[in-house]
């Protein structure tokens, strides 16, 4: 059963952090019932926040959601092209951590996703010195 | 085969232009020279070097009207070169930049001189810019009659101002009259888009005047229509790698060039939405390439290769790859491996500037290319039936 969510105000960091935590929630449930795309796809959603610590809470958030992906290309093929970009930059941060099981998962995704999208996909998420995760 | 003629003429070429006859091209070898070549009986012979500028010449253009050379480079100067004799000489224009001037362009062709009284030419300005943004300048050039010229008809311009980017922008007839940096120019910015979040590059007018095009190194490729008040934009997501230079050949179709060392060609349908059409020129794998959308392993010869073939255009990604993803895999060389050529393509380094050439009818189809692997290549449409619709 679904938690009851918090009331949300835009704007500052507090109020996007109850909003990831809200979405952590969602997560949880669409990974308990084996939806691990959807829950990848909601975890993506209104990415990346802009303060350093709702882009650490997210990243969480994310990187349970890419944790619990088993069937790579299946998730890739109902993921909403318009996240390919941002998700390559988590794998970028994944890849990062330097955990054993976390860049397995990382590299996997990027492999495929590469197949899929091309090199362009990588230079996006290299080149966007902005939007960063 | 698209392209018709391939000349290596160094080991590298920043910008090149040709003279108005097209027998002749100046480039820069990547330094600070601009190297003059003719074509003598089938053969390319260096005829002139011109040594003036400090570091290394980014731009140059060849002016058609009066055969007169105009450069610019990373000294903030840029010379015009008239030719005396067997001598180029160059003439110092004041630029005032603080930054390095890129790119350089005479401004178009038959404008004529005012007569009684001097009108203003009113042209439109594209910049492109490191700093991401694509800033359109409705600017003025005084002394000229402009009666045919409206607003949207320009001169393809490409240039850009702000962090990095200057331009020169010179009256096509004798006198110098207008010289400008940013700080000094007279203009209005119509338009500031700010579509990129990385380096943007080349940029380029349709013929119309109504649509513009740039490209950003991040592997995007931008198309405005309407450039005014309300413009309207596409980002188009370029599944390669980035485009440094970009080229109308028709109102509905463009040519874009960079580190895929291959143009591209983007084309607009019946209702205005642009995409990438396909890769202009041979794109064979050095391996016997797998079926479509697959990814295997080859090894053979000591070379690890992973190839991809998509659909009409295979590529063969480095071996690197193979090593990135090859971590759970057996059965990985570790003999020292070559680097994997695509054979058959006509530049194998990145492609940086494309030119307009000469047409030989009444359709735009020719135009030429240089790269940092230093050679000329010229294309010409012709051949390409599935691209006609476009043209």
């Amino acid at each position: 059963m679904a938690e009851a969510e918090k009331p949300v105000e835009p704007g500052s960091a507090e109020n996007i952090l109850t909003k990831i935590e809200n979405k952590s929630g969602k997560i949880e449930n669409l990974i308990k019932q084996f939806k691990p795309a959807e829950a990848l796809q909601t975890a993506l959603e209104d990415s990346p926040p802009q303060d350093e610590r709702c882009k650490s809470a997210n990243w969480t958030v994310v990187h349970k959601a890419l944790m619990a992906v088993k069937d790579v290309e299946g998730m890739l093929l109902s993921l909403d092209p318009k996240y390919y970009d941002i998700l390559m930059k988590y794998v970028y941060r994944g890849l990062s951590t330097g955990d054993p099981a976390t860049c397995d998962r990382c590299l996997k995704i990027h492999e495929k996703l590469t197949e899929k999208v091309g090199f362009g996909c990588i230079l996006r998420s290299l080149a966007d010195t902005v939007n960063t995760v | 085969m698209a392209a018709v003629a391939v000349h290596q003429f160094v080991q590298c070429i920043t910008c090149h232009a040709w003279s108005p006859d097209q027998s002749m091209i100046a480039f820069c070898p990547n330094n600070n020279e601009v190297h003059i070549y003719k074509l003598l009986q089938d053969k390319w012979e260096k005829l002139h070097v011109l040594q003036k500028h400090d570091q290394l010449v980014s731009g140059i253009d060849w002016s058609g009207t009066s055969n007169r050379i105009v450069s610019v480079s990373h000294d903030r100067n840029s010379f015009v070169w008239n030719q005396e004799g067997p001598e180029w000489v160059p003439t110092l224009v004041i630029l005032r930049l603080n930054r390095a001037a890129l790119c350089v362009q005479w401004s178009p062709k038959g404008i004529p001189l005012a007569t009684v009284d001097p009108f203003h030419l009113r042209i439109l300005l594209a910049t492109t810019s490191t700093d991401g943004k694509c800033r359109v300048f409705s600017t003025f050039i005084k002394g000229v009659d402009t009666r045919e010229s409206k607003t949207g008809s320009s001169s393809d311009p490409k240039f850009g101002e702000g962090s990095a980017v200057s331009l020169t922008f010179f009256q096509c007839k004798e006198e110098l009259t207008f010289s400008f940096s940013s700080s000094t120019l007279t203009q209005q910015q119509i338009l500031q888009l700010d579509l990129s979040s990385s380096w943007a590059f080349g940029v380029n007018w349709s013929p119309s005047g109504n649509t513009l095009a740039y490209v950003g190194h991040n592997s995007m490729i931008y198309f405005v229509d309407d450039v005014g008040p309300s413009p309207l934009a596409q980002n188009v997501a370029v599944r390669y790698l980035p485009l440094r230079d970009v080229l109308f050949v028709s109102e509905k179709m463009v040519i874009g060039v960079g580190f895929d060392c291959n143009p591209m060609v983007f084309a607009a349908d019946k209702s205005g939405l642009w995409s990438f059409i396909r890769f202009l020129g041979e794109r064979k794998e050095s391996s016997s390439g797998p079926k479509s959308g697959s990814q295997s392993w080859k090894e053979g010869k000591g070379v690890t290769e992973v190839v991809e073939n998509d659909g009409e255009n295979g590529w063969v990604i480095s071996e690197a790859f193979g090593k990135l993803y090859g971590q759970s895999r057996q059965g990985l060389s570790n003999d020292t491996v070559e680097p994997s050529k695509i054979q058959g393509a006509a530049h194998d380094n990145c492609i940086n500037c494309i030119e307009l050439l000469k047409q030989k009818g009444p359709k735009t189809k020719r135009f030429s290319t240089s790269g940092m692997d230093g050679k000329v290549v010229i294309w010409d449409l012709d051949n390409q039936h599935d691209l006609r619709e476009y043209l």
